[in-house]
This record gives C-alpha cells, sequence and structure tokens, in this order.
C-alpha cells in the first residue's frame, strides 16, 4: 500500500516525496560522561515496533521540514495521536 | 487425489512442557539448525515454534539466488560453506533442492564500480570463491539478450561474473530440512506464536506460547523480519535494525533466454528465468521501517523500466505475479550472530537483511555447533552485537546506501 505522509507545511502528501528520519529517540545524549554503549543505543538502536511508533520524517523533495508523525508499521498508515507511547 | 492431507514432516505433534531447545521461528535458519542440532550433535529433544507456517516468512519470498561474492573477508568464506552444502544436503535428505550453479553476473556501469568489482573479487580469489572481471563483450557473449549499446542510462563497462552462483529451489529447501529434522526428532509446531521469553537471573528458563509453556535453557531467536521486534519487546534488548520491505515480481513464462543470474546496482535490479520460464526479478525497497508485506506499482514501474534498458527483449513483457517480504537491515549490511552474551542461553540470528536465503545452510551448522558445546564458533565472531559499540562495523556495502535512517 502507497504510504501517505501529512507534511505540516505542505499537508497529505505521497511518501515518495520523503525521507524516514528515524524512530524518535529523544534528545541528544549530554555529551559528558557519555559511555560507547549509551552513544551506540542513540546513534543505532531502534524498537523496530511491529505497531504504532513516533518517528521522524524529512520532506526531501518538498518544503524541507523536519517533523515527527505517529504511523502502524503493520498497516503503514499515519495515526492521530496526541501524546507519546513510547517509553523513553 | 483428495486425500487427508498430510505433511512430509509429521502430523501435528503435542506441546511438551519442556525441551532441550526451542527456535524461534520455522524459516530457513531455523531448520536448518534443528537438523544440524539433531544429525551433528544429537540433540533430538527440539522444538520450532512458528506463528505461521514453515516458510511463510523470508524463506519463501526471496528470489532463490545464492552466491559467495560478498565483500568483506569475515563474510566470504561463510557464504562459501552454504554455497558448497547444497549438493552435500541435496544428496543427504535424499530431496531435490533444485540447485542450479548457472552463474551470476553482476554487471557494471561505471569505472567507479568496476574498480569496486575489482577489490570484491580479489577478496573472493583469496578466499578461493571463482570470480572474474569480464568486459562488456565477454558479458554479452555470456548473455546475448543484453544491451551492452552506449544510449541507455547506465551503460555497461563490464561485469564481475562467478559462475559458481545460481539458484536453489527455496521451497524445496524447506520442505527437505522440514522433512529431515522431523525424521530425527525435532518437532516443528506450527500457527504457535510465542508470548514471551522467560529470563531468572541472566539466564533463560522458558517460553510462553499461545499453546502453552515450555521449559528450556537454550532458545534461538531466528524469526527473520520479526526477531528485533521480539527481542526488543520481550527481553528489552534493542538491536541495530530497520525493518524494510522488499518487493519481487514475475513476468508471464517465455522461452530460454536467460541462463545466468543477471544483476545490476545502478539499475537496483536482479533477474533470473525460473525453470517455467519466468523472468523473476527483485527491486529495492521502500526506505521506511514496515512490516506490511504489500506491493506497490511503483516497482513495477521500476522493473519495467530497468529491465527493458539493459534487457531490450523484455519490452512489452507482462508481470504476472508480484509480493514482497521483510528485510531486516543492519547499519554494515551483515548479519548479528550472538549468543551466550547478554542473556545465558539466548542465542541471536538476524539482521541479514536481504541475504537470508542464501547463507542459511553455513549459519544452521555453526549456530548448532554453537547451541550444542556453548562455545561461539571463531567464524561466528566478528558478527557479534558488541561490534557497534566497538565501532567495528564491517565494510559489507562499496557505498553507503539510504536503507535506512542510520546513513
Amino acid at each position: 500500500m502507497a504510504l501517505t505522509i501529512s507534511c505540516p507545511i505542505c499537508g497529505k502528501r505521497n511518501g515518495y516525496e520523503f525521507r524516514y528520519g528515524g524512530e524518535d529517540k529523544g534528545p541528544k545524549p549530554a555529551e559528558k560522561d557519555l559511555t560507547p554503549e549509551k552513544w551506540v543505543d542513540y546513534v543505532h538502536m531502534n524498537n523496530c515496533v511491529a505497531g504504532v511508533q513516533k518517528e521522524w520524517w524529512f520532506h526531501r523533495d518538498g518544503c524541507g521540514s523536519w517533523f515527527t508523525i505517529h504511523r502502524d508499521t503493520v498497516t503503514n498508515l499515519e495515526v492521530e495521536q496526541e501524546e507519546d507511547h513510547e517509553k523513553a | 487425489m483428495f486425500d487427508k492431507f498430510k505433511p512430509m514432516w509429521g502430523k501435528r505433534p503435542q506441546l511438551k512442557k519442556s525441551y532441550d531447545a526451542v527456535i524461534i521461528g520455522g524459516g530457513l535458519h531455523g531448520l536448518a539448525t534443528a537438523y544440524f542440532l539433531a544429525t551433528r550433535h544429537g540433540i533430538t529433544d527440539v522444538a520450532i515454534i512458528e506463528k505461521n507456517y514453515i516458510g511463510f516468512g523470508g524463506a519463501g519470498r526471496n528470489t532463490a539466488i545464492v552466491r559467495a561474492n560478498q565483500r568483506t573477508q569475515e563474510n566470504v568464506p561463510l557464504y562459501k560453506e552454504a554455497l558448497d552444502l547444497w549438493p552435500v544436503l541435496t544428496k543427504e535428505l535424499d530431496y531435490n533442492l533444485m540447485f542450479n550453479n548457472c552463474g551470476n553476473l553482476n554487471l557494471m556501469h561505471s569505472e567507479a564500480a568496476m574498480k569496486a568489482a575489482r577489490m570484491t573479487i580479489a577478496s573472493a580469489q583469496f578466499q578461493g570463491v571463482e570470480s572474474h572481471l569480464i568486459d562488456s563483450k565477454e558479458a554479452k557473449d555470456l548473455v546475448p539478450a543484453l544491451n551492452i549499446s552506449r544510449d541507455i542510462t547506465f551503460p555497461i563497462h563490464g561485469a564481475m561474473f562467478h559462475p559458481p552462483g545460481g539458484v536453489v529451489r527455496h521451497d524445496a529447501v524447506v520442505w527437505g530440512l522440514a522433512e529431515g529434522a522431523a525424521k530425527n526428532g525435532v518437532q516443528i509446531h506450527q500457527q504457535t506464536a510465542a508470548t514471551a521469553i522467560n529470563v531468572k537471573k541472566g539466564k533463560i528458563t522458558g517460553v510462553e506460547t499461545d499453546r502453552g509453556k515450555i521449559k528450556t535453557n537454550r532458545v534461538l531467536v531466528a524469526a527473520g523480519g520479526y526477531s528485533a521486534s521480539i527481542i526488543s519487546e520481550m527481553l528489552g534488548i534493542r538491536l541495530p535494525i530497520s525493518v524494510l520491505n522488499i518487493q519481487a515480481m514475475v513476468t508471464q513464462p517465455l522461452k530460454p533466454l536467460l541462463n545466468h543470474v543477471v544483476s545490476s546496482g545502478a539499475y537496483h535490479c536482479y533477474a533470473n528465468q525460473t525453470l517455467k520460464g519466468e523472468i523473476a526479478t527483485g527491486a529495492h525497497m521502500d526506505p521506511w521501517p514496515n512490516y506490511t508485506t504489500l506491493t506497490t506499482a511503483y516497482y513495477i514501474k521500476h522493473q519495467a523500466e530497468a529491465l527493458s534498458q539493459f534487457l531490450p527483449c523484455l519490452k512489452g513483457v507482462k508481470m504476472m505475479r508480484h509480493w514482497s517480504g521483510l528485510a531486516d537491515m543492519t547499519p554494515d549490511m551483515a548479519p548479528i550472530m550472538d549468543g551466550n552474551d547478554q542473556v545465558e542461553g539466548l542465542f541471536i540470528d538476524c539482521g541479514w537483511g536481504y541475504f537470508g536465503f542464501k547463507s542459511c545452510t553455513s549459519t544452521g551448522k555453526y549456530f548448532a555447533q554453537f547451541m550444542a558445546d556453548g562455545e561461539y564458533p571463531e567464524i561466528l565472531k566478528p558478527f557479534t552485537l558488541r561490534r557497534f559499540e566497538q565501532h567495528k562495523l564491517m565494510g559489507e556495502t562499496a557505498a553507503l546506501v539510504n536503507y535506512s535512517a542510520d546513513n
């Protein structure tokens, strides 16, 4: 099924206009006392949720905005969601 | 004709209360590991837990291509052994796996690609894998249907020819291994989903399923695209994986015209002709994680454009079937094979991306050895999950790809 993404500026557009920016992992960890484990967790590790996740997108072939949406990875459909469902 | 259905791997067994080892995932990696556990290590009290039916995932969705021309010295020997095992298993299982070592032709479309191919070929030759660099005329001699003229988007400069590769009938491997494993005492539980993995004091104690609890001290997670989500959800261990959808399709059957596997990095296209005559062709993938296994018209168009350029005789041929499967991509395009580290008794075999089929035989062999004696086999050690925090990523990609958000 083709993916559509709602850009906050351009509205609902074809998914192929966008670049996926990764799972929402919160702010970058502070550099003070940063261990390789914490850094690799932020850079590479994913939850790989089969369900709804909060994620970043970039409107590459459009306005260039970076924004987050909630999407169900099992149906590939955007989900309206006000609050975050992730643990971290 | 309409007799009662009797699977080759026996009737549906009763789920026992305990097993010596439990394997989550009835795909090729799980089946091969169970087969080798039973035949090489005498561990026959093994349960394979499969949520759907065996071969439902990547095992039945790949384009059946096998080859051993990977890029790094850690990967090549593993794939070489996997390739060498097809004829051995065909005999041993007494099951025709239909291994056709027709050879792989990897097209190169620029001088830079030729340079990259030279390095891959040197690595292969160093590891004793046959692989040569050929020019476009020699490629045309091998595949007369090839368009080597200059007037296509990516003209063909040459190719990497890897004669020992080819295609294997993937369903036959599923059925052959399932039959072989079941004959040796392995229980295959289809329609049985793992719901939890139990851990006590850092050790595996059991697996919970929707058909009951199982006690065991060894669990292998080899659930293909779902491995990362299972491991993260049930054990809280996050993996450097993005699960993407990769699409493939076949054309209507044609007279024989392709007697090699032909692939092209620049066109993002690979094709081989099945014994039925269909051109089985695969595409790139949608670069965002999803578990849909749905298909898009986008890739039919993409395949048609690519194929009609370098194999122009396919212009106007119709696509007949189209499907998709999950590819669990790691940032360095190499798998994660680990065990007895994060949790004692937990074995992880995932992150194969789209290389899971061609590697299943040797991986099964080494995981069986690992699970039997608890010693991390030397050949698997470079694939540890810890390589990411040690910043020892493997160089399986010649150039960064934008499959995931990681690069």
